[in-house]
């Protein structure tokens, strides 16, 4: 009784659940605009993940998969649908989701049949890790949306994403973890999986008897995908940056309905991979250019964004791409080499940060 | 069903006036005044004789003995201290009344000197320790509080036989304590006098203007060049006078000095003072707050005498009623002005049909292009926000920049620049009068003419007020745009009526009918209000016929047309509407069409969320201005448009990188001249098969250059 006329009065007065707060950019998360600087390596028409085995680096391009070297990328094999996720496994195997409802392990990248298929009650897998003991961990985002339709899993309050471990040896498909709010992007370590639940805006850590512990709360981003960092920790890449209208609109359910039912996804209210291409996307108060500027601190509709994690899963330092940039949507970023190589989905473009000057900019 | 719901409700509901009135300082008095009307009406009704003229007339002595104390405690308060010792000064003054009149037998006009002689010597003993010496008001009044009871008590143990045996018959004497004059008590009328000139000296006089800006902030006052100290102390000695007035109306009509007079009166009156609206930080009350409270404080103590309650009972209420006036005051000054900004906003139902389609491939004329990508700049970094743009016969241009100026380029190549005359305010639309004066709105300002030799006048800043509304709305707040008829009637649009021009984007996420278009008669020199109740009116060119204008709506999104002259007279037709973006100034073009700014592009979600006010409240509360969804006003466009309100075409510029925002633009000798508010650059566009000689003002004016 009482926890109901609180929930309204915050309800009423715009309080606790009810709050609009973002956190701000700050500490390891202060601004700057180091993706800005990078390398563009490849531009291309829809690039979705990245994956290396240490020696070569493999681009999820749409329908095609091709290997990285410099600036240019050969096809390596073309599938029949687009790939939402890749992952590189150990002894030289490939796991590959397509369209977020099959997952295949090739024994190569150029092997022929695939040595495992998993079909089962996928719907939306937006990642793969390889597990302990030749599993493979997946993230299935959504179970009512497809990949692709993310949006509207977000302005559904969607919680239906999962953790699934495939067993290539037994076809087990087993869950995890389940009710997330969209998981995207998973690693194994310590016995245990990190995974990102992106509506949630945290990092949870599931161990292996089921036990969730948050590792990283109350970011100001939607986290992604995590690869391991040389030295321990990890990269975690945020493909889109939270906004208080956003957070606003989440807890407006008659707007939403309508927006949903009424207005072209393309310019609802909800975040985005890449903003400022139509007068009819929202504007903001802060987006107005002024003296023909557009000030980077607006709220970003669109934001490129990558962690540095310690081992411990705390923000070491970050690599940020402003509201007035254009290297958004960072959907991947693995080490190769001695770079740090990254998707940025927005503008369909493969950039890359020399690692050894990371860091320190950061933290200048 | 439900979105019918809500149209009616949002139409025929006044939301926007709750703010208005509550922004009204007056609603600080109507809050005592109804609780007074309130409790009035209680007792009416449940006690009998609460209305007989015997009661009223008691009541009213009362009142007025109380009255006067209460205007004494209010000035201390309103000064920023308190007297709590005024029911030891009342005590004492009585006494000093009776003795002298009953034992040294004094003439009554000497007692009735020397007994507010007394009371202000007595308050003078406050004003001087916590005005010069600066002791806190609290424990100093506190402190004469018992040091006055104290002499009191060792008085009346000397005095008290001599006074009461003593029974004086002087007819002055007894009309101060008894008489009435029309039936009125003496006391009341006295005090009406004093409280009449105690509201006109402190809302009209030099002293009452300083004693609130002490209470209000005592350093700034004294920055000021008030003198603090000589004011404070001088309100304690008033506050001892005016309490050994009521003193003395007291002692006429009582004749006693018992022991417990004026115990506990400064409790009555603080509650009184209180309860009315005076609050207790100072700077802050009235002469008619205080007589609220005053009777509101009575009125509960009688009624509750007269319901048999005992003396604890009523004390009690008293102290609780204290509590919660302060409680309730506290509360209300520290909260103010965040309720009535967050009551203040008011969105209300706005639909707009979906949109013509601009997209290219999709056809009509609103088919994007990237015409106006080959625009050259003028002024670039050099001038900013350029609203309007105008050019004289010689080929001058001239415009508006946020530093109040108006700026001038010269031809031929537009590089060389001087400030022509400097406002003060953010000048926006700009029109030529035959004589070569130019007119300009100025936001914030209202209508201003620049003679040629680049002196500038006011044409005017006010217009008559309208009979129901709240808000003062004779003052202009945001002209906008303005053209000139041939009988010298300058017709301008004022944008609302309820936000300054910066606060322009709560007038677009409250998308009500602000705004309003007046006119200004250069010959009489009067300003009327033409037509009210427009969705921030914009641009407003007059049209072919001399008899009409045309004008925009930038947040109805239409082009309407008003005839104030001829058969049509007072007539409004919508000449477009349903526009894909949000139209701005209007101007004549060399083929006898019109040009039409876009400033911005209407976007789904400012369209939907136009049909939910609730959904916009909300949001003004909770989320901050720079993050409020807004009209889209990054990308605009140049449409030329003729009086039967047919698009003829559309210029565009599809990145905006090199002018973004389009606020107005004016066609001069085969190029067109583009304003932005927001930017730092003129815009020069050359049109193809345009008039090379056309000149605005020859057209206009009927010469030639």
């Amino acid at each position: 009784m009482i926890a109901a006329i609180s929930e309204f009065a915050n309800h009423f007065l715009g309080r606790g659940e009810a709050a609009i707060t973002v956190p701000s950019f700050d500490g390891a998360l202060k601004p700057n605009q180091a993706l800005e600087q990078a390398d563009i390596l490849l531009a291309c028409e829809a690039p979705e993940d990245l994956a290396t085995d240490g020696t070569s680096l493999l681009l999820a391009d749409g329908k095609r998969l091709a290997r990285l070297s410099g600036h240019s990328a050969t096809t390596v094999r073309t599938f029949e649908r687009p790939i939402s996720a890749l992952a590189s496994l150990p002894g030289g195997g490939l796991a590959v989701a397509l369209g977020g409802t099959e997952v295949r392990l090739y024994d190569s990248a150029t092997a022929e049949t695939p040595a495992a298929t998993f079909s089962q009650g996928l719907h939306a897998v937006n990642a793969l890790a390889p597990g302990p003991d030749g599993t493979l961990i997946a993230t299935d985002g959504s179970s009512l949306r497809g990949v692709g339709d993310w949006a509207r899993d977000l302005m559904e309050l969607g919680k239906t994403g999962r953790v699934l471990r495939l067993d290539p040896k037994t076809r087990a498909v087993t869950q995890l973890a389940g009710g997330l709010g969209y998981a995207f992007g998973a690693i194994a370590g310590n016995g245990g999986v990190l995974v990102s639940e992106s509506w949630r805006h945290r990092l949870v850590s599931i161990a292996p008897d089921g036990v969730r512990k948050d590792v990283l709360r109350h970011l100001p981003v939607y986290p992604s995908r995590l690869s391991p960092a040389r030295g321990g920790g990890f990269w975690l890449t945020a493909f889109t940056a939270r906004t208080q209208l956003v957070e606003f609109v989440l807890r407006e359910p008659a707007y939403r309905r309508r927006m949903i039912a009424e207005i072209d996804p393309e310019f609802w209210v909800a975040p985005r991979l890449r903003s400022g291409h139509s007068f009819k996307e929202p504007l903001q108060g802060a987006h107005i250019k002024t003296m023909g500027v557009m000030k980077p601190w607006a709220p970003p509709r669109s934001y490129g964004l990558v962690i540095r994690l310690g081992p411990d899963g705390l923000p070491r330092y970050s690599l940020h791409s402003r509201a007035d940039g254009v290297n958004h949507g960072i959907v991947a970023a693995v080490e190769f080499g001695g770079d740090l190589v990254m998707i940025a989905k927005g503008p369909g473009r493969v950039i890359k940060l020399p690692l050894a000057s990371l860091g320190e900019e950061a933290r200048a | 069903m439900r979105e019918t719901l809500t149209r009616l409700r949002y139409r025929y509901w006044p939301d926007h006036l709750l703010g208005e009135i509550l922004s009204k300082r007056w609603t600080e008095t109507a809050i005592p005044v109804i609780l007074l009307l309130i409790v009035g009406f209680a007792l009416s009704r449940s006690l009998e004789h609460f209305l007989s003229p015997a009661s009223l007339a008691d009541t009213a002595r009362q009142a007025g003995e109380i009255g006067f104390i209460g205007l004494g405690m209010a000035l201390v308060v309103i000064v920023g201290g308190i007297d709590l010792s005024v029911g030891s000064i009342f005590a004492l003054t009585d006494f000093c009344a009776l003795y002298l009149l009953d034992v040294l037998n004094w003439p009554v006009p000497a007692v009735v000197v020397v007994t507010m002689i007394v009371g202000g010597l007595l308050g003078a003993v406050n004003g001087v320790l916590i005005g010069y010496l600066r002791l806190r008001a609290f424990i100093t009044t506190l402190i004469t509080l018992i040091i006055y009871r104290s002499a009191y008590d060792l008085l009346i143990q000397r005095y008290s036989n001599a006074i009461a045996s003593a029974f004086p018959d002087i007819p002055s004497w007894d009309f101060i304590g008894g008489g009435t004059v029309l039936g009125i008590p003496s006391v009341a009328l006295v005090y009406i006098v004093i409280a009449i000139f105690g509201h006109i000296f402190l809302t009209r006089l030099r002293p009452g203007w300083h004693i609130t800006a002490i209470g209000g902030s005592r350093r700034s006052a004294y920055n000021s060049g008030i003198p603090v100290r000589r004011t404070i102390a001088l309100c304690y000695v008033a506050s001892g006078v005016l309490t050994s007035i009521g003193a003395l109306f007291f002692a006429a009509r009582l004749g006693t000095v018992g022991g417990d007079i004026g115990v506990g009166l400064e409790v009555i009156v603080l509650t009184a003072t209180v309860l009315g609206g005076i609050t207790l930080g100072g700077g802050k009350g009235s002469v008619v707050k205080s007589m609220v409270g005053v009777l509101i404080v009575l009125l509960v103590t009688n009624g509750l005498t007269a319901m048999n309650a005992r003396g604890g009972v009523n004390r009690m209420a008293l102290a609780s009623i204290l509590l919660v006036a302060a409680m309730v005051d506290i509360r209300w000054q520290k909260n103010r002005t965040r309720i009535i900004s967050k009551v203040y906003v008011a969105p209300t139902y706005h639909a707009l049909p979906p949109p013509p389609p601009t997209e290219i491939g999709e056809g009509g004329p609103f088919e994007q292009n990237d015409r106006l990508r080959e625009v050259s700049l003028i002024g670039l970094g050099r001038i900013e926000a350029p609203e309007d743009v105008i050019l004289d016969r010689n080929d001058v241009l001239y415009a508006g920049s946020r530093h109040g100026d108006i700026i001038r380029f010269f031809p031929p190549d537009y590089e060389r620049m001087e400030v022509f005359a400097h406002i003060g305010g953010q000048p926006l639309g700009m029109a030529f009068d035959k004589q070569d004066n130019l007119y300009v709105c100025i936001g914030g300002m209202g209508l201003y003419r620049i003679r040629p030799d680049g002196t500038v006048e006011k044409a005017t800043d006010e217009t008559n007020r309208s009979l129901y509304s709240v808000n003062d709305d004779s003052r202009l707040r945001l002209a906008d745009d303005l053209d000139i008829t041939d009988d010298g009637l300058i017709f301008f649009s004022e944008a609302t009526v309820r936000y300054e021009m910066d606060e322009w984007p709560v007038d677009g996420l409250e998308a009500r009918g602000n705004g309003r278009i007046i006119c200004y008669d250069t010959k009489t020199g009067t300003t009327h209000t033409a037509l009210r109740g427009l969705k921030f009116p914009n641009g407003v060119a007059v049209a072919s016929d001399g008899q009409s204008i045309l004008f925009a709506e930038t947040f109805g999104c239409s082009i309407k047309r008003y005839w104030f002259a001829g058969p049509r007279k007072g007539d409004v037709e919508i000449v477009m509407d349903n526009l894909p973006g949000y139209p701005d100034n209007i101007n004549l073009a060399s083929d006898g069409n019109y040009w039409l700014a876009l400033v911005g592009m209407r976007s789904p979600s400012l369209d939907l969320a136009w049909k939910m006010p609730g959904f916009r409240r909300r949001m003004a509360k909770r989320v901050p201005v720079d993050e409020w969804l807004f009209p889209n006003i990054n990308t605009g466009c140049v449409v030329k448009f003729n009086e039967q309100g047919k698009i003829l075409e559309s210029f565009w510029d599809l990145k905006g990188l090199n002018h973004p925002m389009i606020t107005s633009m004016r066609e001069h000798r085969g190029y067109l001249y583009l304003g932005g508010i927001a930017n730092n650059r003129i815009g020069r566009f050359k049109l193809d098969n345009a008039d090379p000689n056309f000149v605005q003002y020859d057209k206009r004016w009927g010469k030639s250059s």
